[in-house]
Formats: structure tokens, sequence, C-alpha cells
């Protein structure tokens, strides 16, 4: 729960998962109510994210984060979008608009009204950049292993 | 029923060489009323995820990119892939999980159950989760998934399918099927079986298969087909699929199951043909016709057969 509520803490948000289930290393909610208990339960509910070396997000708590009012953000267009799913950077000259953006804090990158991932905003080789720490090009990436 | 004789023909086909698998297979095949050559391929498909999207703005926002795409008439909600100029499994509308590649054939088992956000569905083999995702959107992510798979590995898959798309309603277990104890539990079974496949995808599919493989992959089946049964409430209904041509894994085992089991066999309609009910000198129940097997010369599509039984 340590990395998970520093995540949510960092990105400003206010989500409150409430009972977390723990399997491995791999966090859930779920209100499932199985009509049989079967054993060797590998995944169940509301994916929210596997801790890793820091919190790695799922897609579905990504997009819960990218539609609450509080949490930091930065938007960009489709070709930048691009780029940062193919685990990629984003420049600053490329943030289209961005709601809490402060030098060394976490944004979500948005583009439209969906969340591609998240990262921090640093500077890097003289330039502002969003470090890309997680995309959802993750998808792909698990595809081919 | 016995398939003792397909065994003698592949030995003796093995002795004489005379015709090739392929040619013993195909020749098979027209016995039961196909035209297929063998070369039959199928188009990509896909089906919308109306958990996340709506069709009309998915083809809106895949047509502005330049795919060209034709609803399938007997699918909710698939399209078949006419062009694109990039691969469809890798752009966002994909990564945002709006879309998933999902074979016309093979769309169809999970249309016919049809859940809806009351049902107790399980899925007894589901990875790699194509069909456990399309299920929770006909459940709109209400209701409970079981998705179990005997393969750890295959279900990483599974796992990923059901986060891309959205789905909140589904546990997945590791486990064989067939060790689950008879409890009939759930009100509708998703039984896509392992089965020997088809040639439509898979080149190598002649090179590779024996009617022995076909004979321990009906077993097998029937003994996951009794499971279900034994999993599913009175009332409730079981979807079996396969994607084989092969009788032995289709009308023989539904022919099994009929005189093995209480079931009452639903007449499926919409797509593909009628089951085949003779088959060489093989006579089997008239009501068989009610399932159905998509011939791929015929739809265009893989091979794939569904059968639905309710149990009273």
């Amino acid at each position: 729960m340590r990395l998970l509520k520093r995540f949510l803490t960092d990105l400003g948000s206010k989500y409150e998962p409430g009972k977390v289930v723990s399997i491995n290393n791999k966090r859930f909610t779920s209100s499932i109510k199985p009509p049989v208990d079967f054993p060797n339960l590998v995944y169940t509910g509301t994916y929210l994210g596997q801790n890793r070396e820091r919190f790695e997000p799922s897609s579905i708590l990504l997009q819960l984060l990218g539609v609450e009012l509080n949490t930091h953000k930065v938007y960009v267009d489709r070709e930048t979008a691009w780029l940062f799913v193919v685990s990629k950077n984003v420049f600053e000259e490329n943030i289209i608009k961005s709601v809490g953006l402060r030098l060394g804090g976490y944004v979500l990158v948005m583009y439209e009204d969906f969340c591609i991932g998240y990262g921090r905003y640093e500077t890097s080789h003289n330039r502002r950049i969003i470090r890309n720490l997680y995309d959802i090009g993750d998808f792909l990436r698990r595809e081919q292993e | 029923m016995d398939i003792k004789p397909f065994h003698e023909i592949i030995t003796q086909l093995k002795v004489s060489s005379y015709m090739s698998v392929k040619e013993w297979f195909i020749n098979r095949y027209r016995d039961m009323g196909s035209t297929l050559t063998g070369d039959e391929t199928t188009p990509q498909s896909i089906r919308v995820n109306p958990l996340k999207t709506s069709d009309t703005e998915l083809i809106q926002t895949l047509t502005e990119q330049g795919v060209q795409l034709e609803k399938i008439p007997y699918l909710d909600h698939g399209y078949k892939v006419l062009s694109s100029p990039f691969s469809l499994g890798a752009n966002l509308e994909y990564l945002f999980g709006f879309y998933s590649l999902q074979e016309t054939a093979s769309q169809y088992p999970v249309q016919t159950l049809s859940p809806t956000s009351l049902d107790k569905l399980l899925d007894m083999a589901s990875a790699p989760g194509g069909k456990t995702t399309q299920a929770a959107t006909y459940m709109n992510n209400q209701g409970v998934i079981m998705a179990l798979d005997i393969s750890r590995k295959r279900l990483f898959a599974t796992e990923n399918n059901l986060e891309r798309c959205g789905v909140t309603n589904t546990s997945i277990h590791h486990i064989d099927a067939l060790n689950l104890p008879d409890r009939p539990a759930f009100t509708k079974i998703l039984l896509d079986a392992p089965c020997s496949g088809n040639f439509v995808t898979d080149p190598y599919w002649f090179s590779k298969r024996t009617t022995q493989d076909i004979a321990r992959n009906a077993d097998l089946q029937k003994k996951l087909l009794s499971k279900a049964i034994n999993l599913l409430e009175s009332g409730g209904t079981l979807v079996y699929a396969t994607c084989s041509l092969e009788p032995e894994e289709n009308e023989f085992n539904i022919q099994w199951l009929l005189e093995n089991h209480q079931v009452k066999l639903i007449e499926l309609g919409k797509a593909g043909s009628p089951a085949v009910t003779d088959i060489g000198d093989i006579k089997l129940d008239s009501q068989i016709s009610y399932c159905r097997r998509f011939w791929p010369d015929k739809t265009g599509t893989q091979g794939f057969f569904v059968a639905q039984v309710m149990k009273p």
C-alpha cells in the first residue's frame, strides 16, 4: 500500500481505493462475489497496478486518475502521445496545456481525455522534459515477451 | 462416438502414401459437404469494445486514419479489415482498449451465449482472454466472470487483455477446470475447448496433425463437457466452441453429450451452416443440425463450431 499511496499523493490524487487485495506484487480492488471459491487466484476485479522499483499503475487506474480534477496533468497532441507510448520523454515545447505542473513533480500525460502514462517534470541536458516513468505502450512490450 | 475408422484410414494412408495428409483431410471435409481447397484464408477483423467507446465513434476515428472496415452482418460489434495503412495491433486506440483483434468466427460463441449483468459466468479455458473481455462487454462489467486456464503463461495474456479493455468484473484462476469440484454454481458457461485448430490460421496445420491428436482432444473435450454440465445451474446455458473442423471434436461430442447428460440443444442461427448429421456411415441425432459450423470456403472465416445447450 505504501508505494500505491505515495504514487497517488505524488500525482495530487484524492482517489481512495478502499480495500486493496494483494496478489503477489499486484494490487486490486474487488467487489466480486464469487459463486464458488476456486484456488490459485491470479487476478480479480479492478487492477490497480504493481509494486516494482516504484508503483507501476494499471491503465485502469490511470484512466480513473485522468478524469479526476485534482491530479497533475499535461496534455499533448497525437504525435507526441505516440512517441510517449513508445517510451520517449515529452519535451516541454510539446505540452499543449498543463495542470499542477512544477519542476520535480509528477504528472499524468494525457491525450485528449485519455491518460497514456505518467512522468516527472525535470531538466535534462538543459531542456525541460516530462521523463517517461510509465506508459500504456507497456501492453505491446508485454505482448512481445 | 467411435473414431476408430479414421485411425484405420490414416494408418493405411501412411502405408500406401497414395495421397498427402492435406488431400486426406480435404477429402474428408468434402465428404461432409464442404468445397474446401485447403488454401482458404481469413481477413483480419476487429471487435469494438462498447465498455470504452461506441462503434460509430471508433469507426469514424479509424476511417479518418485511413482504415477501411466492413461491418460483419451477423456480429454485434465485429468488422472486417479491408485495408489499413498501419498495424491495428499497435496504435493509440488499440492501447486505449477501444477494440480488440479477434477473428470473425471466434466472436460468435460469446454473442451466442449473450451473458447479462445478472449472470455468473464461468469461462473454462479463457486464455488469451479475447472471449472473456467480449463477455464482460455483454455484462456491462457487472455480474461475475470466473476465468480459468491451465496455462499460467497464457493467463498473462488474459490479464493484459482485461486491463487494456477496462474489464473489472472478472477473477482469473490458474487451475485446470477438470479439477473443480462438481457444484452447480454458474448460470452460464463458456467452454471454448482446447482443440486441434484448423489450417486457416495455421499454415503448418496439415504437416503436424494426426488423427491421434484429434482423438486425444476429443477425449479431453468430453471430460470438459461433463465437468461443464456438472458446474451449470438448472436452467443455465452452456456454449461449447472449437476452432476445429473435425467432427470428432464437434458433432460427435455433442452426440455424446446428448446421450450422456440431461441437456436440451438450442437452435442457433444467423451465422455459418447447420452442423453435419450424416458423416460417412454415421447418422447423428437430427437436432445436432441446430449447432453451427463455419466452413472457411463459405464464410471466409477460420473453421469453427458452436453449440449451445440448456440444462433443464
